[in-house]
């Protein structure tokens, strides 16, 4: 156990289990494993600058989502305006403190964390070297990713507003436009996968 | 549990869950060993054949959320006031209000979202866990897609979870018009992290224990990676 064989010239099917041989692949190529028919590996689209463009646009989105209103709602000359934080807090003091536990996690807490780590870890990346704590964050950044769930808070903004128009006089709010970026962004820089950091720098 | 382990041969190689790098497996004469851990030579990550107790936490999970999904269903998860009267809202009520509202396309994504993959997701895994243990040969290749779908489409059971907050956060007129969540959010939150949880504790390998390394998934596909032969 003290000398373990390692081979880089092979992957291991995350699905199956199954052992393959890497290969070379072009843009937009999608390797499937052989016996369960997964992704094994994907052509990278994304070189690692555009990557980290991609993760400072997303940060400046993020930062108008949750400070600007996604939406208000006018009702006999009343005007209501919430934003995301708003939104959570007002959940918590309502009595609801575990669902604003999870929509805190899932809307707020994972999509900003995803967005710092990526940060962190890429800057230094593009340099050539890894900072520190390196693989505690690219295993935060996979914890992260599976928590965010920004495409469907975005759409549960849009439903909410659907519901109100037929009572009252409603509008979107600057929020809800940087959300709908903030989800194209996320899908962009999530295709660039995660393992492949470990294959930057030595 | 001792005696399922020695019946499955040990793989030959482990790939590690968060670099990807390829390991020979330590393991793979003796059988796992308790206590003693490989780990992954360039990030440190535990190198595992399989999720430890994937199939008692993958079952816990789905039967809390089962249970959770009557008061989650029964129970309103918002509860409306306005000039005119007091509301008390389900799930499904919500849906046919959208639909005799005449807004199909919302009440379908809605029904998808908190009646269809809730229930799916249940389900699937339910199968999953009972045929890794009573049918490994039975379906592989389809139980494996079956399993990618619930893992692609889970997060948008929290749908409902959102629209209820947002509505409870922006309609707050008092006594005129107000919104305000449900006891039965509480269990629909609870039904959607629980079957979230029981995704991920499942370990899709259990499903291909025991199977040959040459079921091919597609004739037609392009050999994009060989299969090595064992060593």
């Amino acid at each position: 156990m003290t000398m373990s064989r390692e081979d880089d010239s092979l992957l291991v099917c995350e699905q199956c289990g199954l052992p393959q041989r890497w290969h070379a692949m072009h843009r937009r190529e999608i390797a499937h494993c052989p016996r369960c028919d997964a992704i094994v590996g994907r052509g990278h689209r994304l070189e690692l600058p555009s990557v980290l463009a991609l993760t400072v646009a997303a940060a400046a989105a993020w930062l108008v989502a949750v400070s600007a209103p996604l939406m208000s709602i006018n009702l006999r000359g009343g005007n209501e305006a919430a934003t995301l934080p708003e939104a959570i807090v007002d959940a918590w003091s309502g009595g609801q403190e575990l669902v604003a536990v999870v929509a805190a996690i899932t809307a707020l807490i994972a999509p900003g964390g995803f967005i710092l780590l990526r940060l962190y870890v890429l800057t230094p990346l593009l340099r050539g070297s890894r900072p520190p704590g390196f693989a505690w964050c690219v295993r935060a950044l996979h914890q992260a990713g599976r928590w965010n769930m920004i495409e469907v808070f975005t759409v549960g903004v849009l439903l909410s507003l659907v519901r109100l128009a037929g009572i009252a006089d409603t509008s979107p709010g600057p929020g809800l436009f940087a959300l709908g970026a903030l989800t194209m962004l996320f899908a962009a820089i999530e295709s660039a996968g995660l393992k492949h950091l470990w294959w930057q720098a030595r | 549990m001792s005696v399922a382990a020695a019946q499955w041969p040990q793989p030959d190689w482990l790939g590690c869950e968060s670099c990807g790098l390829a390991t020979a497996n330590a393991f793979r004469h003796s059988g796992e060993v308790p206590g003693r851990i490989q780990r992954c030579g360039r990030c440190g990550h535990a190198l595992q054949a399989t999720k430890p107790y994937a199939v008692q936490r993958t079952s816990a999970c789905v039967i809390a959320a089962a249970v959770l999904y009557v008061p989650a269903n029964v129970l309103p998860i918002m509860l409306t006031t306005s000039a005119l009267q007091k509301g008390e809202h389900t799930l499904l009520g919500g849906i046919h209000e959208l639909w005799i509202g005449g807004s199909w396309g919302l009440a379908i994504i809605v029904f998808i979202a908190s009646i269809a993959v809730p229930v799916l997701k249940i389900g699937v895994l339910a199968l999953l866990a009972w045929s890794v243990r009573y049918a490994p040969g039975w379906r592989r290749l389809e139980r494996a897609r079956l399993y990618r779908l619930i893992e692609a489409v889970g997060h948008w059971s929290m749908l409902d979870v959102y629209v209820v907050v947002l509505l409870a956060a922006t309609v707050r007129f008092g006594p005129l018009a107000s919104v305000a969540a449900g006891p039965g959010l509480l269990s629909f939150a609870a039904v959607v992290v629980l079957t979230l949880l029981a995704t991920w504790s499942f370990d899709p390998r259990l499903i291909w224990r025991g199977a040959s390394a040459h079921t091919v998934a597609h004739s037609d596909s392009p050999v994009s990676a060989t299969t090595v032969a064992s060593r």
